[in-house]
């Protein structure tokens, strides 16, 4: 195996599919994509070459992409912080269970294996105004808000709802990654930081953490790259309304593309979130250093 | 050896269910034969007598409901077309029905357009999308179809074809006719003390009151779908003397008198909508009307279906009139048609002129009025006993109409123009926007997209 390994042309044999894969599937589409952007195209008809005239309206004329940019940033900054959060605490705690750990871990992980745009059809119903928690909450004598057409405040009430909404079905798929990096930490590492005298405590924050730290890595990432190009949940809950409020970059894209034929501008959208995604996983790489792990 | 064959044989399987995964078919079979691979398309289940037998012509067309599930009167009239079509010319030709919910419709069949998919026929309203279709070549006239049978082209009634007509071609086949109007509960209206309809804006807002006085919710509208919104926003600039073509060409402008009044008076009326109006969508606002939690609904004839479908007893009660001039004249009314439009690439047009006819024949158009309570496209006589009450109501109505204009949302410049009006309607209604700064919002998003190209 070893020297099948070293052959080249072995591994050039082996490398190629996925290289076509990713060049036909990926690659190509996204170059396509980058010199749309510059045209204005309708699909229909020929591409004309506009230069960098989407991009000047977006960034100058258009209200809802700044908006769209604005929730598109808030969603990743909240699910970022509340999915590591949460997800980091149950992992630790479920890891610590003596029973019902297999339970517990797979109620949590449930909402993963749902589709989202039917949980977002949902949350829709359990939202409205004349049902659902609304309901609930006027048998207590509560007038419910709004919860999807509210619009008031920089970020409006209706976008908090969305990320929350949004925890709930992807913390599972953050615990079950921060499970996994926990149960690959070696028991004796525990055993000698208790001997020292550390309390349960700094145990965690000295040496499961740490320990964590490329855990950490590969789920900033994946949430901060999936918060970035959400589109199911916001696209079923809100269709961006009400006045494209809720609106973000995906399903600005989609709307521009698909709704107005206007696949040069939507190409354009494009760019900017491949752009910002590619930003975010440039932060998390700068940011969270696993050297010292990977050393050990 | 042995191992590489092995090996040979899994890369195959392995690039094999890769490929597979990669194909997008608009094909959603028929009866109870499942989706093919990547489709995410509903199947029409057609009776088992449909089923083809894939010697025939096969044929697509998108529609906009889903033909098995919906309680819409209208919807299982097109079904039981659909079914008697397959069965006419089984071995000939046989339609499949691509279906997608309204709201995601147009969006779907914009994207099977721009995919070089176009489904062979396609339902479709008047306006922008159909535009744009036509003006791209997506669709193709049908002059010469309807030319080569007259009896056909003439049993038409006169102006149907108004709509869809692009210079001296003809794009395609209203299967139905529509007009927005203000169903009310009678029974409701009797127990506020209102005696007669109102005919002016002042006795409108006065029978409002005192419905609103009886503990009785005015008017049920929706804003979570904005078209239902705008549709009364509609009404309301007409009645102000707003021209959508004077807009559309920058004669008028939308920060004129004219508009900002027809705005303010949609806030007026919104004051009578039901509380949960934000929220609810077109279904739920509907539903509040048949359930008779509202007394009034201002909506499209098509409304009669999808009433009448849900509800046993609201045929009875519901009367029908005219939505309110600010003197008490007769008044313009908002009109539509559905639309059936033939693809230009299609390779089978025959099969599909056949299944237009079929839409069209008198046997669609009788159940069209006598079932779906919709206006028929045809001259055909239907009973009128066995239609729905509110048939005939509508009908008078149309009978004393003077004039005629689109819906807003599909005659202003273009589809994202239509979608700026319904947001900033909505936004007025809601108060996060004042009238003068929604009326300049969409002023703003004309100068910068309609006016200048």
């Amino acid at each position: 195996m070893d020297k099948l390994l070293r052959d080249k042309k072995a591994i050039a044999f082996f490398e190629a599919p996925a290289l076509i894969m990713f060049t036909l599937i990926l690659f190509i589409p996204i170059v396509y994509a980058i010199f749309i952007s510059f045209c204005d195209w309708n699909a229909l008809t020929k591409p004309v070459f506009v230069g960098m005239k989407n991009y000047a309206d977006l960034f100058s004329k258009d209200a809802i992409f700044r908006t769209a940019l604005k929730n598109s940033i808030f969603f990743a900054l909240f699910s970022l912080v509340t999915q590591q959060a949460v997800g980091l605490l149950l992992a630790v705690v479920l890891s610590n269970l003596r029973w019902g750990k297999n339970l517990y871990k797979n109620i949590i992980y449930l909402p993963c294996v749902l589709s989202s745009a039917a949980l977002g059809l949902l949350f829709s119903f359990l939202l409205k105004p004349n049902m659902g928690l609304n309901q609930l909450l006027a048998v207590f004598g509560i007038k419910g808000p709004n919860w999807l057409m509210s619009v008031k405040g920089t970020i409006p009430l209706t976008m908090w709802v969305i990320g929350v909404v949004a925890l709930w079905i992807y913390v599972g798929t953050t615990m079950m990654l921060y499970m996994a990096g926990i149960s690959g930490i070696d028991n004796s590492l525990m055993e000698a930081a208790y001997i020292d005298g550390a309390t349960k405590s700094q145990t965690f924050f000295h040496v499961t953490l740490p320990l964590l730290k490329p855990m950490m890595k590969t789920t900033v990432s994946l949430t901060l790259i999936g918060s970035l190009k959400f589109f199911d949940l916001v696209y079923n809950m809100t269709q961006g309304g009400p006045n494209n409020k809720t609106q973000n970059l995906a399903t600005w894209l989609y709307f521009e593309g698909f709704a107005y034929f206007k696949y040069g501008y939507a190409s354009a959208i494009s760019v900017v979130l491949l752009l910002l995604c590619l930003l975010a996983t440039f932060i998390v790489n700068k940011c969270i250093n696993t050297k010292d792990f990977d050393e050990v | 050896m042995k191992k590489k064959l092995l090996s040979l044989i899994l890369a195959g399987t392995m690039a094999a269910s890769l490929m597979a995964g990669c194909g997008v078919s608009t094909d959603t079979g028929s009866g109870g034969s499942s989706d093919s691979a990547g489709s995410d398309t509903a199947s029409t289940g057609s009776s088992a007598a449909s089923e083809a037998t894939g010697d025939e012509e096969e044929i697509t067309w998108a529609f906009w409901d889903d033909l098995n599930a919906s309680q819409d009167l209208m919807t299982q009239t097109y079904k039981d077309t659909v079914d008697r079509f397959n069965e006419t010319y089984k071995g000939k030709y046989h339609l499949n029905v691509v279906t997608t919910n309204l709201e995601e419709y147009d969006s779907k069949v914009n994207a099977l357009v721009a995919a070089g998919n176009t489904p062979d026929l396609l339902i479709c309203n008047p306006g922008p999308n159909a535009d744009v279709y036509v003006n791209s070549n997506v669709v193709q006239p049908i002059n010469k179809y309807l030319d080569e049978d007259p009896d056909w082209k003439n049993s038409f009634s006169g102006g149907m074809f108004d709509r869809i007509t692009y210079g001296d071609d003809i794009y395609g086949v209203p299967t139905n006719f529509a007009a927005a109007l203000c169903f009310y509960n009678t029974e409701l209206f009797e127990k506020a003390g209102i005696t007669e309809v109102p005919k002016d804006m002042d006795g409108f807002l006065a029978a409002c009151d005192k419905l609103k006085a009886a503990g009785i919710t005015p008017i049920s509208c929706s804003a979570s779908t904005a078209w239902c919104l705008s549709m009364i926003a509609g009404y309301c600039m007409n009645r102000e003397g707003v021209d959508t073509k004077a807009l559309n060409s920058g004669d008028m402008h939308w920060t004129d008198a004219k508009v900002k009044a027809g705005a303010n008076d949609l806030v007026t009326i919104s004051k009578y909508f039901q509380d949960t109006y934000l929220g609810d969508s077109n279904d739920d606002a509907t539903a509040h009307f048949y359930n008779e939690e509202a007394a009034m609904l201002i909506q499209g004839s098509w409304v009669i279906a999808q009433m009448n479908g849900n509800s046993d007893t609201i045929e009875d009660k519901c009367g029908v009139f005219s939505f309110p001039t600010l003197d008490g004249s007769n008044g313009p009314m908002i009109v539509k048609t559905d639309n059936v439009l033939m693809s230009s690439t299609t390779k089978y047009p025959d099969a599909c002129v056949a299944f237009m006819k079929m839409l069209t024949d008198d046997t669609a158009q009788k159940a069209t009025a006598e079932k779906a309570g919709k206006i028929p496209v045809t001259d055909v006589e239907y009973d009128k006993n066995a239609a729905p009450k509110q048939l005939s109501y509508v009908s008078d109505i149309l009978a004393t109409m003077t004039d005629s204009f689109g819906f807003y949302n599909e005659s202003l410049a273009s589809v994202e123009a239509g979608d700026t009006f319904d947001n900033n309607m909505v936004s007025i209604v809601m108060g996060e926007e004042s009238v003068d700064d929604g009326c300049q919002a969409i002023e703003t998003f004309y100068a910068d997209n309609v006016w200048n190209k």
